[in-house]
């Protein structure tokens, strides 16, 4: 069996038959889920926010049109209740680490040390730049319908990503190197023995 | 090639949308180049990043989003009958003006007015900002509409989730307010009633809200409300507070902690 594809699903619901958008929650939740967590760092605001590309489906079912790339215009709906919601509430706090999603262990320590690493230096990128990594490696959208959605030219879109790969990459040296060198003076503190100590004679 | 030739190739190097002349240019420049090197390892460390699950009681929000809008939707025209009576009796009256010869000229006046505004609007669109607010304001009706439905769901914890997303919203219209304090009194479940309370309290700057709340004092059964509503009295320092503790003081039956909790809360009044 194929599975019904997203855009004939929509329309569906656009004729009338509400029910069917839980098949496209379904499918959606968790892209939509993590596109808003690794841009915001807040879960329940990426919850709420959810929600609200959901309810504003519903409501402007109507203005799909036959032949939209349903996730492209999902995407639209997404970048807009973002934008709405920080113009309503302006973000008062800067992104702290602690609001970040914890890191699940995983095979090597390593690994798990490049993936904290990574996402600090995605949270110090400007947030356009770390919204153009974000549709485009996870999100599965064409630097095509970035560029629409972005409502810019094609090789902005390639120029822009080529210079947040860049920003991302130093961010990332720069915390390595960081990280480095914490652990070469834990190191050193540990091998030079405490002084003022009582040492008996 | 340099870098700034890279630049523009890149992005459709790293998803394989190259031709394959073009593709190995950009593999013989990065054998060259680190930092164009390190750019394609993040681009490939990104996928490291793990894809984090929303909670589970996202589904549930949505089903209850999905049904209140549909019985929204239905209920819409019930709702406002008789306005549609006088709106059907005015619109007959307009119909039979608009045929009468004064009628006709006033029409073609009000036509010409309507293009000339279109055209104007047109020229310099300064709607788009009020479709926005009144989209806006919908959106926010809907999300009120939402609470009301899940503070009648059979189930506890679509009550309770119900009660938690009122308080999403800054201000709340008077249908939700008096849905929370209908559950603060009759609602079968504590849980519910202390969240209720919680949502309500954050609205105690409102008179209504702020009488609403304390009146309900004297129909709690449950010690742990009880204590809870004798603390935001105190908290709100509110004239009667002595009055209505030794209201409650006379209560029979009433649980010797929460008598505790009022003797103090007396103590501390004078």
């Amino acid at each position: 069996m194929t599975l019904a594809p997203d855009e004939d699903l929509m329309l569906q619901v656009r004729d009338g038959a509400g029910e069917t958008l839980g098949v496209l929650f379904d499918r959606y939740q968790t892209p939509l889920f993590n596109f808003y967590s690794k841009l915001t760092g807040d879960r329940t605001l990426s919850e709420d926010l959810v929600q609200e590309v959901f309810l504003r489906i519903l409501k402007y079912r109507q203005s799909y049109r036959p032949g939209t790339p349903f996730r492209a215009w999902v995407y639209q709906i997404a970048r807009n209740a973002r934008i709405d919601h920080f113009r309503k509430f302006p973000r008062q706090t800067a992104l702290e680490p602690e609001m970040l999603p914890p890191v699940l262990p995983t095979d090597s320590a390593q690994e798990q040390q490049e993936v904290e690493l990574l996402q600090r230096a995605l949270q110090q990128l400007p947030e356009e730049k770390r919204e153009i990594l974000l549709l485009c490696r996870f999100q599965e959208l064409k630097y095509e319908e970035i560029a629409a959605l972005l409502g810019c030219e094609l090789n902005t879109v390639k120029t822009r990503i080529h210079r947040a790969l860049q920003d991302l990459r130093k961010a990332f040296h720069q915390l390595a190197r960081g990280t480095m060198l914490k652990k070469a003076e834990a190191a050193a503190a540990e091998s030079i023995p405490p002084r003022g100590g009582h040492h008996e004679v | 090639m340099k870098c700034e030739h890279i630049a523009e190739l890149l992005p459709d190097y790293l998803q394989g949308r190259l031709s394959a002349e073009l593709h190995h240019n950009v593999e013989a420049h990065l054998e060259q180049c680190a930092d164009c090197r390190e750019e394609v390892v993040i681009w490939r460390k990104l996928s490291l990043l793990p894809v984090e699950q929303p909670g589970p009681a996202s589904r549930a929000r949505f089903e209850a989003m999905l049904q209140a809008y549909q019985a929204g939707r239905s209920n819409q025209p019930a709702d406002d009958s008789s306005w549609r009576k006088r709106a059907s009796a005015w619109s007959w009256n307009v119909f039979h003006w608009l045929r009468s010869p004064l009628g006709a000229a006033a029409w073609s006046a009000a036509l010409l007015a309507i293009g000339v505004y279109a055209g104007l609007q047109v020229a310099g669109s300064k709607s788009h900002s009020q479709d926005f607010q009144a989209m806006q304001s919908e959106l926010a009706s809907m999300k009120q509409l939402v609470v009301l439905s899940m503070l009648q769901q059979q189930s506890a914890s679509a009550r309770l989730e119900g009660v938690t997303w009122s308080t999403r919203d800054q201000q709340l219209d008077p249908q939700v307010l008096s849905a929370l304090l209908h559950t603060l009194r009759y609602d079968a479940s504590v849980d519910v009633r202390l969240a209720a309370l919680d949502a309500l309290s954050r609205h105690g700057r409102q008179p209504q809200v702020h009488k609403g709340i304390l009146d309900s004092l004297q129909q709690q059964q449950s010690p742990l409300v009880q204590v809870a509503l004798i603390d935001l009295l105190l908290e709100w320092r509110d004239p009667d507070a002595a009055q209505r503790l030794q209201a409650l003081q006379q209560a029979p039956n009433l649980n010797p902690t929460v008598r505790q909790r009022v003797e103090w809360a007396k103590s501390k009044l004078n």
